[in-house]
């Protein structure tokens, strides 16, 4: 009996400390139930919300919200296959059987965001628990909220109906939601952007880089001009321009971001971020915009880097005649914006071609370097405030806003009607910053606008770098609407699409 | 009466063993000699034990003993594995000589079974049993290689001819979507944590392959994939035995099965042709293909090389009294087929037994080894592997300039369509480093202690130490990259990897017999700990290519997760038990459990449970098989059991943070963290329901013996990274999923076909194994391979080619017409697929485009058949392994059928569609039209990717012949001359072997949903060799 307690004894304390034994949680990595409680790991947390957008616009959004208007198309490179995926954007040519469609850059922009939603999600859901200094938990509180209300209103100006997530996904049961309206999405938007600006220090007084209460003004002042509510515009752009946070830059060419320095400039109101170098943070997206085949010594000239390589493939985002023709004469900001390169191995005509020249920076390495891309300057602020002026009947007020604008173009007053005028002034202020399809498809414009553009490509392919002899595909504008159709890989795990 | 019964036997022993040593002063000398009744050899290693008694001796090489008897001993027993049992009566002869007969039934054959040993008659898994003698001509390094076609039921891949790599060992077809498919390998009693790749061959005594859930059911979570026991030698009773081993050999890689591409003249008339074609004009260097006869510059060939390869064991055997040692030391090295690759093993093992008294033993075993192996990066897709880049790479473009110095770097302007720039693949194979240096030490030690007769307790304690370095270097010179020019950047990667893994058990053994009732009781606990310190460092930019350390970088590369460190851990603990009885030795049943708790579980399902019972029956032991002499072993056996797959990561249960998704403001680096997986507290093992039912049967004297199994099981729980709605900011959730069933008919076969001086043994096996998915998550039906080329479909079998079906090219304008298309690409004389939805038009993407299963990789039946044939002082052996009805994916058409003209091309090519008037032979598309057109017939991928894998190899042949007047030297000397890959029968046309594919492990690759992937790997040679056995 009394070996029998013993043996029992020792059984129950090698159970016991079996159970010590058998709980490994990773060394190398952290898990959740022991981080998002302290002020360094929200901080952590909401810096990393900010990384899906340098994939975004390095990557995809380019081609989705530029190449996808009348400003910018590809250069056929006819030694070169497989580059269907921005063809199909630029060609209007997108295969979307019943609302889905396979292109990799619609599933990039709409993964992307969707990691910020999930990451400002984590965010919002835990750090009222967390206990630090109440002005840091506001900051980190008002990006959450404007990096969520971006993504929202992007996503909802490229695909209309999405699914609204707003709490962290835990397992496989709630994934995937049904889709939501357009006036859910917004109603969410205008929420979040609207806690966002108390909550966010001013651009002078918040660390260079990260989004500012000026930022979520314009932001919120944004998704009201597109939902045409042009007072409530009116108040917060006003707010924005009376902040005395922002000027525009004198030169044109200095508001863009160098490859490592003039960033987050007395114009930026937010850009995202970049940074060369071997830590993975840098942008390649200049690269994206060169026509190709292209010999090292010819990139070298554009770059400047120590080791040019030749680029293969095709090149995109290629400024087409009828943006180069949309500059007034006199118009400095032409120069500043585009510029001419000569490829020697291309099969178009002289080789001569246009590319955007907002972004050539030299930097040191190959398909390396830290160009910020723009989301808003404040130039765009006041051309917002001059349409939202001029929609609401008081031109008077408008003309100023985008008299400063014109001017530092070099040119004088405009002419015509002033909201036409204030029309083509964004398409030639902000070309190439992905303003043009959202302005088209806000505007109601379109559907005209492609279908005479992808006219003018079929008629006349050789002045759209078509080399000679060789036509738009059979598929060309056969497409075009004014939404994306939703990625076909997600159709197959959310039932709702 | 049964202690009554007990203690009198004590007595008894203790009485006998009394008088042993009592009389001791008067005993005289007995010898004799041992034979063969067959042929009349001597019989060496034979035991010689005075009846009653522990005295006892074994015979010398020649077959003589020599034993001190006493005069109260009557008689001598003789026994020998194999042979049958003879008693002889002393009566006072001082000279025995015995003739032996072979006995093949082998009744008292013990086995090893897990957690022990057992009669081999009287087990009732299923388990295979191979002599490692038996291998030891095969002139190899690892031991999976030669294992080879022995055994039935296991499939065994070589997946590429990388030195000392690349094995795959599946055993009865299982596999699981991700969580690892290879078998447990138990050393000595000690379950591994990796593979035996690095274990020296010659140190092992036996390998026995459990395949059933009844004998493997005791390594409880970690036994569904199957289990490898693997013993290495031990000091037998028996005299000092030295030997020596060595063979060396040389390696090529055979003619037949290189891929036919074209060469230079060829190559350049397909170019000049594809610009007529365009109807561009023709580039200069195209115009005059001629030219370029006799100018064919064979990137591949040039890379591959003849080379040695060599190999030296020294084996010392030894028992004294209470010591019995075995020590393999060992050499081999090997220079592979490929320019700078080579493999070198030193290896060394002692294993120690000792008695410290009658009832208490103990042992040690120790096992070092250092390897050192280099092979150029080889192996990959395009881009990546040095041989498939050559394989493509233009036959016009020279390895060597004009005054034999080699070129650097080779590039067309671009209106020759040379996209791709090239590097010189031999400088690449010769400059880059790509090496790993392993040091392992693996350790047991036992002690055993037997406080009653049949009980035994014994308590192990074993540990495993591995480290692993790796430097890759690539300087400015080199690159096994496509498109990057020389000089280019330097990079370098280096991997420091230290495992160490302990455990100790502890069990309890009863065996009692209650009358004709035979019971054996196995009660234990285990507990098992593993870690894993692992870091790895890229960098880029030297300053100097000759000194490539870390000092000398000017990047060290963060990004995309390429520097890290990194910490695995699991432990492991368990309880096991297992009761064996039988009725009168022919009616068994055996049942067993194990209980696992272990770290990879999610905290709400720690402990899995996995039993198994089995029974047989010996039916020729009834009395009514009595009467008959035809039959001499008839049973049945069956078996069910529960076993579990614990290869589901050691973390898969939590959700991580990556604290490198770092941001950057300004010009500043902010660091940045984000949950990046969903957590799972419900993650479990991988379940395996199996069901057992065999046959064994001997027959005309066991000259006739067959072993046949079906088996069926089912597993479960698959862990399975389901993907989910990207939209919830996670792309999937790892979860226990599915059900896959399989099943199988396994046969061996030994035959003895001639017997006496020319005795001549045939073995033979063949195995049919299936599989078919029953069903996958909630709502998924199906799953696609990463790459796109495979799918797994719920009422399909696993893993199956996927893709287009083709139907030649649109021969004119009205075929055209009226068939279905690719909307905007088909054109005349473009590829034409089949409409499989129906719907009119050819599309690709989404479940219910126009693709359909194109192949499958598993075979329908693999055999292997070993014939051995001895006769007088020559043996010869010949092993052939087939594999039946199993197809490959032939990876380099992407590249080699690539119409666009950019890479070279298979020589079929030529053949291709150019005009309504010349359509070739119907079967390669037009190339106008550019990737828009070719594409279809090059990125959709289709049937004429997959390609037939059916083979037969003779895999060895080995012709040995012992030399006679040797014994002043040696007690036996021996020489063989061995050829491995003989010959392969196949129709592949793929590359050179048939078996070779993507490595499948289940683990950081694309696993089984992805596999008979053909990459164009190493190539695996012929091997012609010669060897010596010495016998000091």
């Amino acid at each position: 009996m009394k070996n029998r307690i013993l043996i029992l004894a020792v059984l129950v304390l090698a159970l016991t400390g079996c159970e010590d034994e058998l709980t490994i949680f990773p060394e190398d990595s952290l898990s959740t139930p022991t981080f998002f409680k302290t002020e360094e790991d929200f901080t952590q947390a909401i810096n990393a919300a900010y990384v899906p957008l340098r994939v975004i616009n390095n990557d995809s959004k380019a081609y989705l919200a530029e190449m996808h208007s009348d400003n910018t198309y590809f250069a056929r490179n006819t030694a070169f296959g497989a580059t269907e995926q921005q063809e199909d954007i630029a060609d209007h040519a997108i295969p979307s059987d019943g609302g889905i469609t396979a292109n990799v850059h619609v599933e990039r922009v709409y993964v992307q965001y969707y990691q910020i939603i999930a990451r400002t999600n984590q965010i919002l859901t835990t750090i009222d628990d967390a206990e630090f200094d109440e002005a840091a938990k506001a900051n980190i509180k008002g990006q959450a909220l404007f990096l969520r209300a971006y993504s929202y209103f992007d996503l909802v100006q490229f695909f209309e109906t999405i699914p609204l997530h707003l709490t962290p996904v835990l397992g496989r049961e709630d994934a995937a939601l049904p889709l939501s309206s357009a006036e859910e999405i917004y109603a969410q938007i205008l929420s979040d952007a609207q806690a966002a600006i108390p909550l966010l220090p001013p651009k002078s007084v918040q660390e260079p880089g990260r989004v500012t209460s000026g930022a979520a003004q314009t932001l919120l002042a944004n998704v009201h001009i597109v939902r045409e509510q042009w007072a409530e515009a009116e108040t917060l752009l006003r707010a924005v321009v009376a902040s005395n946070e922002y000027a525009l830059m004198p030169d044109y060419a200095d508001a863009f971001s160098g490859n490592s320095d003039n960033k987050n400039n007395m114009e930026s109101v937010f850009e995202v971020q970049y940074k060369e170098g071997p830590e993975g943070l840098n942008g390649s997206f200049l690269y994206n915009f060169i026509p190709r085949p292209i010999t090292a010594e010819e990139v070298g000239a554009l770059t400047g880097t120590s080791n040019p390589q030749p680029v293969n493939g095709e090149g995109n985002n290629i400024p087409t005649p009828d943006i180069i023709e949309a500059y007034e004469d006199g118009d400095l900001r032409e120069d500043a914006s585009i510029q001419y390169i000569t490829i020697s191995e291309s099969f178009w005509e002289d080789g001569v071609y246009p590319i955007i020249k907002k972004y050539v920076e030299p930097h040191s390495l190959h398909n390396n370097h830290g160009i910020n891309w723009p989301v808003y300057r404040y130039a765009e602020v006041l051309l917002l405030l001059a349409e939202a002026l001029e929609e609401q009947g008081n031109s008077g007020d408008a003309l100023p806003f985008l008299e400063q604008v014109r001017t530092r173009a070099g040119l004088g007053a405009p002419t015509g009607d002033l909201g036409e005028a204030i029309f083509r002034e964004r398409q030639v202020e902000l070309a190439f910053e992905n303003k043009r399809w959202f302005d088209l498809v806000r505007t109601g414009r379109a559907v005209d606008v492609i279908t005479a553009h992808g006219a003018r490509i079929k008629a006349n392919p050789l002045e759209y770098y078509y080399p000679a002899g060789v036509e738009p595909r059979s598929n060309a504008f056969n497409n075009i609407s004014e939404r994306y159709a939703l990625p076909a890989s997600e159709s197959s795990l959310n039932p709702n699409f | 009466m049964k202690q009554l019964y007990k203690s009198l036997r004590l007595l008894t022993l203790t009485l006998t063993l009394f008088m042993t040593y009592s009389v001791f002063g008067q005993e005289v000398t007995v010898t004799g000699v041992v034979s063969f009744a067959g042929d009349g050899s001597a019989l060496p290693g034979v035991n010689v034990i005075v009846k009653g008694t522990t005295n006892g001796t074994v015979t010398d090489f020649d077959g003589k003993y020599s034993i001190n008897v006493a005069p109260g001993d009557e008689t001598l027993t003789f026994s020998f594995i194999g042979f049958t049992k003879q008693e002889i009566a002393i009566n006072g002869q001082t000279e025995i000589d015995v003739t032996m007969t072979e006995d093949a039934t082998a009744l008292d054959e013990v086995v090893l079974v897990g957690y022990g040993t057992q009669i081999k008659r009287e087990v009732t898994g299923s388990v295979q049993t191979i002599d490692a003698e038996e291998l030891a001509d095969i002139p190899v390094s690892q031991v999976t290689q030669k294992l080879q076609g022995r055994l039935a039921g296991v499939q065994i891949n070589q997946t590429t001819g990388k030195p000392g790599q690349g094995m795959s060992v599946r055993i009865r077809g299982q596999l699981s979507v991700s969580g690892g498919s290879d078998p447990l390998y138990v050393v000595d009693g000690f379950p591994i944590s990796g593979g035996i790749n690095n274990l020296n061959p010659d140190e092992i005594e036996d390998i026995t392959i459990l395949k059933d859930a009844a004998s493997t059911s005791l390594y409880g979570s970690r036994a569904a994939n199957g289990v490898v026991l693997i013993t290495t030698k031990k000091g037998t009773p028996g005299q000092t035995n030295v030997s020596f081993n060595t063979s060396v050999g040389m390696q090529s890689v055979p003619e037949r099965g290189r891929i036919e591409m074209m060469n230079s003249v060829e190559f350049a008339q397909f170019k000049k042709e594809y610009y007529e074609d365009q109807g561009d004009p023709v580039p200069e260097i195209f115009q005059n293909p001629s030219q370029y006869e006799g100018q064919t510059n064979d990137w591949y060939g040039a890379l591959l090389r003849t080379a040695p390869l060599q190999n030296y064991n020294l084996t010392i055997t030894s028992n004294t009294e209470k010591l019995r040692s075995a020590v393999v030391a060992g050499f081999f090295k090997q220079d592979g087929v490929v320019l700078n690759s080579d493999y070198e093993r030193f290896s060394l093992r002692a294993n120690l037994d000792y008695d410290i008294s009658d009832r208490v033993h103990i042992g040690f075993n120790v096992a070092p080894s250092y390897i050192i192996d280099n092979v150029p990066r080889t192996d990959g897709t395009r881009g990546e592997g040095i041989l498939f880049n050559a394989l493509h790479t233009w036959p016009i473009m020279p390895i060597y300039n004009a005054d034999g110095t080699r070129t650097t770097f080779n590039r067309l302007p671009a209106d020759t369509g040379n996209i791709f720039s090239y590097a010189n693949w031999l400088t690449s194979a010769e400059q880059i480093t790509n090496e790993t240096k392993d040091i392992n030490l693996l350790t047991n030690a036992f002690l055993e202690y037997e406080p009653i007769e049949g009980l035994t307790i014994k308590t192990t304690l074993n540990a495993e130490l591995y480290n692993r370095r790796y430097e890759f270097f690539s300087p400015t010179t080199a690159t096994y990259r496509i498109n990057n020019p020389i000089p280019t950047n330097s990079e370098a990667i280096w991997e420091d990897r230290n495992d160490f893994s302990w455990l100790n058990e502890n069990t309890v053994n009863y065996n009692k017999s209650f009358g004709e009732h035979n019971f054996s009781l196995l009660g234990g606990f285990t507990f098992q700990k593993f870690r894993r310190d692992f870091s790895r460092v890229q960098a880029q930019n030297f300053a100097d290519d000759r000194l490539p350390v870390i000092q000398g970088a000017a990047d060290i590369n963060r990004g995309g997760n390429q520097t890290f460190d990194e910490i695995q851990e699991w432990s492991l603990v368990s309880f096991l038990s297992r009761l064996t009885y039988n009725y009168k030795g022919k009616y068994l049943l055996t049942a067993a459990v194990r209980s696992d708790g272990s770290s990879r579980f999610g905290s709400e399902n720690r402990w899995g449970t996995f039993p198994s019972v089995s029974a047989g029956w010996i039916a020729s032991d009834e009395d009514f098989m009595q009467n008959q002499e035809t039959f001499s072993l008839v049973k049945l056996r069956a078996s069910y059991g529960v076993t579990g797959n614990n290869n589901i990561g050691n973390y898969t249960q939590y959700a991580l943070i990556n604290n490198t998704v770092n941001a950057v403001f300004g010009n500043d680096l902010a660091p940045g963290s984000a949950v990046n997986s969903l957590s799972n507290t419900n993650l479990g093992w991988e379940t395996t329901k199996q069901f057992d039912a065999g046959l064994d049967v001997s027959l005309l004297n066991d000259r006739l013996s067959l072993v046949y199994d079906y088996y069926t099981k089912n597993t479960t729980n698959l862990l399975y990274n389901v993907q989910v709605a990207q939209e919830s900011g996670f792309n999937e959730f790892s979860d226990n999923i599915g059900e896959i069933k399989f099943w199988g008919h396994e046969f061996a076969l030994n035959t003895i076909n001639t017997t006496g001086k020319f005795r001549w043994t045939t073995s033979a096996n063949i195995s049919f194994n299936r599989n078919v998915v029953k069903s996958l998550a909630d709502g998924i039906d199906r799953v696609y391979g990463n790459s796109g080329w495979h799918i797994t479909k719920v009422g399909e079998p696993f893993g199956q080619f996927y893709g287009h079906l083709s139907d030649g090219v649109y021969l004119n304008q009205e075929d055209l017409d009226t068939s279905p298309q690719v909307p905007g690409r088909s054109t005349v004389g473009s590829i034409k697929l089949v409409d499989v939805n129906g719907d009119g038009v050819i599309t690709r993407g989404g479940d219910d485009d126009d693709r359909a299963i194109t192949g499958n990789p598993f075979p329908d039946f693999t055999y292997g058949i070993t014939n051995t044939i001895k006769y007088g002082n020559w043996d010869f052996s010949v092993v052939g392994t087939g594999s039946q009805g199993n197809q490959l994916l032939v990876r380099h058409l992407f590249s080699t059928t690539n119409l666009d003209g950019v890479f070279n091309l298979l020589k079929d090519v030529e053949n291709r569609f150019r005009s309504v008037e010349n359509p070739g032979d119907g079967f390669y598309g037009t190339t106008v039209g550019g990737g828009n057109v070719t594409g279809i017939e090059r990125d959709w991928i289709n049937d004429r990717f997959v390609a037939d894998a059916s083979y037969f190899n003779i895999r060895n042949i080995t012709l040995g012949f012992t030399l006679g007047g040797v014994e002043r030297y040696f007690k036996s000397a021996r020489l063989y001359a061995s050829i491995q890959n003989v010959y392969i029968f196949t129709k592949y046309w793929g590359g050179p072997n048939p078996e070779i594919s993507v490595q499948n492990n289940g683990q950081g690759d694309g696993g089984n949903l992805e596999s008979g992937v053909d990459i164009s790997g190493y190539p695996v040679p012929r091997i012609v060799s010669v060897g010596l056995n010495l016998n000091f």
